[in-house]
């Protein structure tokens, strides 16, 4: 297992800033299933970020771009597949080439899985979630505002997938 | 479902499926699915089967035949400090950025 945190905040002290304050929770949220996930409405949440045309490179192979970075909680249609890409997180750009978007936004892949019966139903849209680097906005602001939309959307449960 | 699982782990979720892949590749290997198959079938199926919080089952998937590929990301070791300087300003230009989009 790669140490992710050690990893962080050496990589961030070399360049002279404090070390990153991950969130460290005692407290772990769980809610047991109310009935059978076959029986149940999927939503998809993703930190992937919406394409822009006028930013410039976010494709295959691109630097971060922290001008792709979004700051506010949305929603997008599942189908067609919104275009949705990663050049505003630091993933790990050495060995991952990002040309698949099916590694990170498994919209085709809940598609098969809800025809394969795995559950009901998948909401028609997912939520996007802002890296923001705060845990007082994530916790206060976007994780409230995304819960509100899985509610809104009637879904019974939620995927989380963060790059 | 992801990648980093000590992050995940400090913050603390319900049910997570680990995937010891490079970031980025919370679902599958790329182009690959039945690597998808199974990440996605892990995942679900924690939906069900975990009964208490903080469960987290690690994905049988190899993501290499050895782990070379763990020493690089944010590797300090391999950075010059002319490319250090050159990260940090971009950080600054993000926090500046940030700053004038909330």
């Amino acid at each position: 297992m790669i140490p992710y945190i050690e990893r962080t905040r050496a990589y961030y002290s070399a360049q002279g800033y404090p070390p990153y304050d991950w969130a460290c929770n005692d407290t772990i949220a769980f809610t047991a299933m109310p009935k059978p996930l076959r029986e149940c409405r999927l939503a998809l949440i993703t930190t992937a970020a919406p394409y822009q045309e006028s930013l410039p490179d976010q494709g295959p192979g691109a630097p971060y771009n922290a001008a792709a970075k979004f700051y506010d909680v949305f929603s997008a249609p599942l189908d067609p597949c919104p275009d949705l890409r990663i050049s505003h997180i630091a993933y790990d750009r050495k060995h991952c080439k990002a040309d698949d978007i099916n590694t990170w936004l498994p919209v085709w892949a809940l598609f098969q899985a809800q025809s394969d019966g795995a559950f009901a139903e998948l909401a028609p849209e997912l939520i996007g979630v802002p890296t923001n680097r705060s845990q007082r906005v994530t916790t206060q602001q976007d994780a409230p505002a995304a819960l509100a939309r899985v509610q809104t959307m009637q879904a019974d449960v939620a995927l989380l997938v963060p790059t | 479902m992801g990648c980093a699982r000590d992050i995940v782990e400090s913050v603390g979720v319900a049910r997570f499926w680990w995937s010891d892949f490079p970031l980025g590749h919370s679902v599958r290997m790329p182009h690959d699915v039945v690597s998808q198959r199974a990440t996605l079938a892990g995942a679900l199926s924690l939906f069900d089967a975990a009964d208490e919080p903080g469960t987290t089952v690690a994905s049988t998937q190899v993501w290499a035949d050895d782990d070379a590929w763990k020493k690089d990301f944010m590797d300090v070791a391999s950075l010059s400090t002319a490319h250090l300087e050159k990260l940090k300003k971009g950080h600054e230009e993000t926090r500046a950025m940030k700053a004038t989009s909330r």
